[in-house]
């Protein structure tokens, strides 16, 4: 090899990142479908693929592999102890996290776009209908909506569910006897929808690469606006809270404490990750931090601070970031793309 | 719209009863080794049962981007995101839509939406067209008008149920309003599926393959809203910077009107031959590499639409020519 050669390959390699340390001490797994959908329940992780089958994370544990959808699992949900997802098999699904399934409803050619859940109430969207069981109820109830269901949130009360579709957001309030509606207008096309933790805003992202959020309160409408791509992913993070959201070069932070939330002031944007775009949020359960997965497969770790330096988790294998989520009690973490990548390791040294 | 790892989607217009779900089913239930994936409406003529058969509800959403007839189909987004999804990889999507849709949200889905357009890739729309009805519907519904404007295939089916000069009828009308389609004459779909599907006619380089079949008679209005299509051709370079200002002006104004567009230009001073396609006011454009030695360097530009007469089009191209 000549001087040349040795010169180069020691620049091409130092290029090559080295593996982070969840990479070096996390286990790999690659289960050749896409990874779409996760959630933390009260003893597992859950992992929706798009071959319809659903995976549990324990600590410690082999992943519990469960056949469930006969196609894509498209949403997924906990109230803690089951979980509930939605397929493009037109199928309802209540999962245990031993491996018992339980279809709850069949559409067939329709799909299960969104699911939800609170304690004893499990909620999908099939088309323009929202379904609800509620206690013991064998038979839904059926809330129809003007077009298509774009996400269903319940409050952290369980009284409201928000059902984003085009042109705004229905707001659906358990009553003694049925529920009662009432809609946030915007123009457009809404669909992922949240509440924030203490009830008061509602958020949703829309097809213009843009959020919406209304104050419950005087239906004060909030416009985020000046992202390059689409808000695939969003999420609260910490005390004050921050509403942290994909859809950039890095994670944008909307401030939502105060009386007025985000009305004119500035984001705070962390976990630059130069010309990739984040598509998942997580937060680090706890703390004033976020977990920040990009398209090329890469997620930071960063505080919401713009002045510290967020820390690299996982390193770029080439796909789109579509699933992180911490283990009930804060030990592990999960990294899934849409590869079918995950990375399952415990999130601190010497755990 | 050019990676290899995008899925084609074909996008099958025509008027109820003209044969569509015949179609369907043979794309279905042939061996042809392909894994299709078919998006119905609600409206389907009877029902098609298989896996891969999703139902759509064929929602028209306006975008919120300032430009006024941006409509997409907002289902098809969602649809189209989640069959992306599969473990399995699809060879093509076929989306069937109601015979009285304007096809132009499904085109400019996929001009508008990043996540459709990094994932699919338009291939081409297809019109079943019913030989015995066709004239007349052309006459009582603009759908059917504009279900024939955006071909680029149009099956003319049921032949054998008319005469051979009422087929030659039917063909000069569907020429009168877009001479750009291949017609392929058929009883009950029989066509090869190689002519219908895979066509990739929404490529920039397929518009380079262009050569209209035009009428050489004007033809008689029948009414003020008929789609008609006009055709320009410059041996003489045209200045970028004008053409620019005058197509993207024409565009924001007449784009409602003006249902497609093509064009291959060749400006002066640049080596390459540059390649447009639109949609109303939504265009794709790129440089397709330099012109082939030996051949005239000529532009040529193509509109379908309606009240093209009224837009001065020809002043306006003349106008872009290098004086």
């Amino acid at each position: 090899m000549s001087e040349r050669e040795k010169f180069l390959k020691e620049k091409i390699s130092s290029l090559v990142p080295e593996e982070t340390e969840l990479e070096s001490r996390g286990e790999h797994f690659n289960f050749q479908a896409p990874v779409t959908c996760s959630v933390t329940t009260s003893h597992s992780i859950a992992v929706g693929f798009g071959d319809g089958k659903v995976r549990f994370f324990f600590e410690r544990e082999k992943p519990r592999i469960i056949d469930a959808h006969n196609g894509v699992v498209l949403s997924i949900a906990t109230n803690g102890e089951y979980i509930f997802t939605g397929g493009d098999d037109g199928r309802f699904l209540k999962l245990s996290q031993n491996g018992d399934i339980v279809e709850i409803a069949n559409f067939n050619s329709r799909w299960v776009d969104s699911v939800a859940a609170y304690k004893d109430s499990m909620v999908c969207s099939s088309g323009r209908n929202v379904y609800i069981w509620s206690g013991d109820q064998k038979k839904a109830k059926s809330l129809e909506h003007s077009s298509t269901v774009g996400g269903l949130a319940f409050d952290h009360t369980g009284k409201r569910l928000a059902v984003s579709s085009y042109g705004g957001v229905t707001v659906w309030e358990r009553g003694e006897r049925r529920w009662t509606s009432k809609r946030l207008v915007w123009k457009g096309s809404h669909s992922k929808v949240g509440f924030s933790p203490d009830g008061k805003y509602i958020v949703t992202s829309m097809q213009e690469s843009e959020l919406h959020g209304w104050r419950l309160r005087d239906k004060v409408d909030l416009a985020m606006r000046g992202y390059p791509a689409k808000i695939k992913s969003f999420a609260w993070v910490g005390d004050t809270p921050h509403l942290a959201t994909s859809g950039d070069h890095q994670a944008i932070c909307w401030p939502f404490d105060g009386k007025d939330g985000p009305l004119g002031r500035e984001p705070v944007c962390v976990a630059d990750c130069g010309k990739q775009i984040s598509t998942f949020i997580e937060p680090l359960t706890g703390e004033k931090a976020v977990f920040v997965g990009f398209n090329d497969g890469s997620v930071l770790l960063s505080e919401l601070d713009e002045n510290k330096n967020p820390f690299v988790i996982r390193n770029p294998k080439g796909s789109e970031i579509s699933a992180i989520a911490i283990s009930p009690n804060r030990s592990y973490i999960l990294i899934g793309d849409s590869d079918g990548n995950i990375l399952w390791s415990t999130l601190w040294k010497n755990n | 719209m050019n990676d290899m790892s995008q899925v084609p989607v074909t996008v099958l217009t025509g008027f109820l009863g003209a044969g569509k779900t015949t179609l369907l089913n043979r794309i279905l239930t042939e061996q042809h080794g392909q894994k299709y994936a078919v998006i119905v409406n609600e409206f389907g003529e009877q029902g098609i049962d298989n896996d891969l058969v999703v139902d759509a509800d064929e929602e028209v959403f306006e975008m919120n981007n300032g430009c006024i007839c941006c409509t997409v189909r907002g289902d098809l987004i969602r649809i189209l995101g989640g069959l992306m999804k599969r473990a399995d990889k699809l060879d093509a999507i076929i989306v069937e839509t109601t015979g009285l849709a304007d096809p132009a949200p499904v085109a400019q889905t996929f001009f508008v939406d990043q996540d459709v357009s990094d994932r699919t890739k338009l291939d081409a729309i297809v019109t079943v067209a019913d030989a015995v009805h066709l004239s007349s519907q052309l006459g009582e519904h603009h759908e059917a008008e504009e279900q024939i404007a955006f071909a680029d295939v149009v099956l003319l089916n049921k032949i054998d149920l008319v005469d051979n000069k009422a087929v030659e009828n039917v063909q000069t009308r569907i020429r009168k309003i877009n001479p750009y389609a291949k017609i392929i004459k058929t009883n009950h779909c029989s066509a090869p599926l190689t002519e219908v599907l895979g066509l990739n006619a929404f490529s920039l380089d397929r518009v380079l393959e262009v050569e209209p079949d035009f009428l050489e008679s004007d033809h008689d209005h029948e009414h003020d809203d008929d789609v008609t299509s006009l055709s320009f051709v410059s041996d003489t370079p045209l200045d970028m910077d004008k053409f620019q200002a005058w197509f993207g002006n024409l565009l924001q104004e007449k784009g409602q009107d003006i249902l497609r567009s093509k064009g291959i230009l060749n400006f002066e001073g640049r080596d390459d031959r540059y390649v447009f396609q639109g949609v109303h006011m939504l265009m794709d454009a790129s440089p397709m590499g330099p012109w082939p030695a030996g051949k005239d360097r000529s532009s040529r530009v193509v509109f379908i639409g309606r009240n093209l007469e009224t837009m001065n089009l020809q002043e306006g191209f003349e106008g872009c020519k290098v004086a």
